[in-house]
């Protein structure tokens, strides 16, 4: 078992505190992602998994042993760098190699672990090379090979997709994903990408400001957000959010009211909220531009055709922005008045802390 | 006349101005030129006369008339110098001393820089600042000290006693510590995440990455070693363990000065050193940009 256990982890540089009181529980065979924005704290959270970073307070588990005082090298993980960090002057089976001669593994068991990995990752006739004569996609490989040959409990990756270019992110984004699937080694991988956390993630831990924000599936963090800040920093485009005028019982649901004369009936239950200012947000997918009678109106500024679907950017008639879809061929263009539909039933309320209600599972 | 001509014909009395300009005569790069030739001729001229000096007879040498080549020409001077003094022993106590000094120096200041700019260690800035702060006395004031602890440790006339004091090379550990400065940390959290004691990654990534410089610093100090001439010179009396530099010295005869066989015995003291650099100018200009504080 490798689960990693964190507890009330925080750390500080100076005066400036990074992160407070982080605890979570990551299982066994779990492929982690720590999705924030640029300066959240999450690429310092793994680095003080990996052991580079000393933690101020808490403890860290793995494999159910307390390594936060240990060095690196005897925490059993083994972490890709964002700018592979291979040796330039020794070839990749050096590379490869040098993490298990340092702890004395006899030659034949290296050379066999060494070709096993180059073999799963295809990359055995590069072994010869220097990293110098290697793309970016193959860096990488030998990077996660590296990694691999050490046979670690966990595999703690900083944004090592970040600098190849997007066919070959997509790309090896899938490899990644195969290899897991086929290891089943506990993974850790720090992004601020949404989109390789959502492709790649078992569970995603949102960070933001010194702390954690929600830790879910995919699915749950996009459909189920627990604050706004991921609502808003989760799904692209961003989802809307419109100010709320006035908040009724309607049947034990929340009917709001916005927009100037707009309403929507929700299933949020009405009960669990109480006074003050709120936000309701909603997707694009769940605001749809409707042909018939019904919906809100809305005067189109900008339209972005993706070919599967159009994106239109349009104001309400108190000049409220809203991202509405529509189909791939939509006739919609700028200027227009158009119709939005919203699917209640997919709409959140934020209150003024950023909390978020949703409609009963 | 369409645009099209207009630009036509604008570029065609640009490109004849242009054409103009290069055949025509460039005063200002003509005198530069001049004066440019002129110092050279002054800068060679020495090495010249030196050579040809070494190939005249002796009485040519010394006699009034001023002949920029011999009237007859001879190697007598350099048998001489071969043949009756210990200019081979010189040479032999040269290459010792000078390659002991340069690995000594390079492993010490290689291993110092190391420890100044990758580990944490109470009194590291004092220590680098102490260093830095050496520079500022200059080594032939420390000569006298360098000879009476030499003395007292007996190693007078002994290569050790002539390789110690040239151990101290500040520039060496500020360069290095500046390269390993530069390292991206990464590779260091690489290598400690490859379970590397500090002693690997000292050896087998931060000096293999910095393999240039230490070329470039090896060469620099093995000439600087070589032509080292005032402490070679006090610690060192017995004729058999000079090196070559003070050895020269010793090429004269019962008459007095031989001029042509003292250059001639320069000039092969010079001649490894003028080979050596012949094959690494490139890195030795390097390391002179690079001592300089100019990082190319």
């Amino acid at each position: 078992m490798s689960d990693i256990v964190l507890k009330e982890v925080s750390k500080s540089f100076g005066t400036v505190s990074i992160l407070e009181k982080v605890s979570m529980h990551i299982k066994s065979g779990e492929f982690i992602v720590f999705l924030g924005p640029s300066g959240c704290g999450k690429s310092t959270l793994l680095r003080m998994i990996a052991g580079l970073e000393q933690v101020n307070d808490g403890e860290i588990y793995i494999g159910g042993e307390r390594v936060d005082q240990l060095p690196p090298n005897e925490r059993g993980v083994a972490m890709v760098f964002q700018n592979y960090a291979l040796y330039p002057h020794m070839s990749v089976r050096d590379n490869m190699s040098f993490g298990l001669q340092n702890v004395g593994t006899p030659k034949d068991e290296i050379t066999r672990r060494v070709d096993d990995a180059a073999r799963m990752l295809e990359i055995t006739q590069l072994l010869e090379r220097k990293p110098a004569q290697l793309s970016g996609g193959q860096r990488q490989r030998v990077a996660i090979g590296r990694a691999i040959v050490r046979d670690p409990k966990a595999f703690l990756l900083d944004e090592p997709l970040s600098n190849l270019d997007a066919g070959l992110r997509v790309r090896t984004r899938l490899e990644l994903a195969q290899l897991h699937n086929r290891i089943k080694a506990t993974m850790i991988f720090v992004t601020h990408d949404q989109t390789e956390a959502m492709t790649l993630a078992t569970r995603i831990v949102v960070m933001n400001n010194r702390g954690i924000e929600q830790i879910g599936t995919p699915m749950e963090v996009y459909s189920r957000p627990a604050t706004r800040f991921v609502a808003s920093f989760v799904g692209s485009p961003a989802m809307n959010f419109l100010p709320v005028s006035a908040l009724s019982d309607a049947g034990g649901q929340a009917n709001v009211a916005f927009g100037g004369q707009n309403s929507l009936q929700t299933a949020i239950p009405a009960s669990g909220l109480g006074k003050g200012q709120y936000t309701l947000g909603i997707r694009a997918e769940s605001a749809r531009i409707t042909y018939g009678e019904g919906g809100i109106e809305a005067t189109v500024d900008v339209v972005e055709r993706l070919g599967e679907r159009t994106l239109v950017y349009a104001r309400l008639s108190d000049g409220a922005p809203i991202v509405a879809e529509d189909a791939g061929l939509s006739g919609v263009n700028a200027g227009d008045v158009v119709r939005i539909a919203l699917d209640g039933k997919a709409a959140i309320l934020f209150d003024e802390s950023g909390r978020a209600f949703h409609a009963a599972a | 006349m369409s645009v099209a001509q207009q630009e036509a014909g604008t570029m065609t009395s640009a490109q004849t101005a242009k054409r103009g300009r290069s055949r025509g005569w460039d005063f200002g790069a003509l005198l530069l030129t001049l004066v440019t030739v002129v110092f050279a001729v002054l800068w060679a001229f020495p090495i010249y006369w030196a050579l040809v000096t070494t190939l005249k007879p002796e009485s040519q040498v010394i006699g009034k008339s001023l002949d920029f080549l011999p009237r007859t020409w001879t190697f007598d001077a350099y048998w001489h110098v071969l043949v009756n003094t210990q200019i081979g022993r010189w040479y032999l106590n040269s290459l010792v001393t000078s390659v002991a000094v340069t690995v000594l120096t390079l492993a010490i200041s290689a291993a110092t820089a190391y420890a100044l700019s990758q580990l944490r260690f109470p009194g590291r800035k004092l220590i680098y600042y102490t260093i830095l702060a050496s520079f500022m006395v200059p080594i032939a004031a420390l000569i006298v000290n360098h000879f009476i602890l030499m003395a007292q440790f007996g190693l007078i006339n002994n290569w050790l006693g002539v390789i110690f004091p040239q151990l101290i090379h500040p520039v060496v550990i500020i360069v290095y510590k500046n390269f390993f400065d530069s390292v991206p940390k990464e590779f260091r959290e690489a290598a400690k995440m490859d379970s590397a004691s500090e002693w690997r990654i000292f050896t087998r990534i931060y000096l293999p990455m910095n393999w240039g410089i230490t070329t470039a610093l090896a060469i620099v100090t093995f000439i600087g070693a070589w032509n080292n001439f005032l402490w070679p010179f006090l610690a060192v009396s017995r004729p058999e363990m000079m090196n070559v530099a003070v050895g020269i010295t010793q090429v004269n005869d019962a008459f007095g000065v031989a001029y042509a066989r003292e250059l001639a015995g320069a000039i092969l003291a010079a001649l490894l050193v003028a080979v050596l650099y012949l094959i690494f100018q490139r890195r030795v200009t390097q390391a002179i940009m690079l001592s300089a504080g100019i990082k190319g």
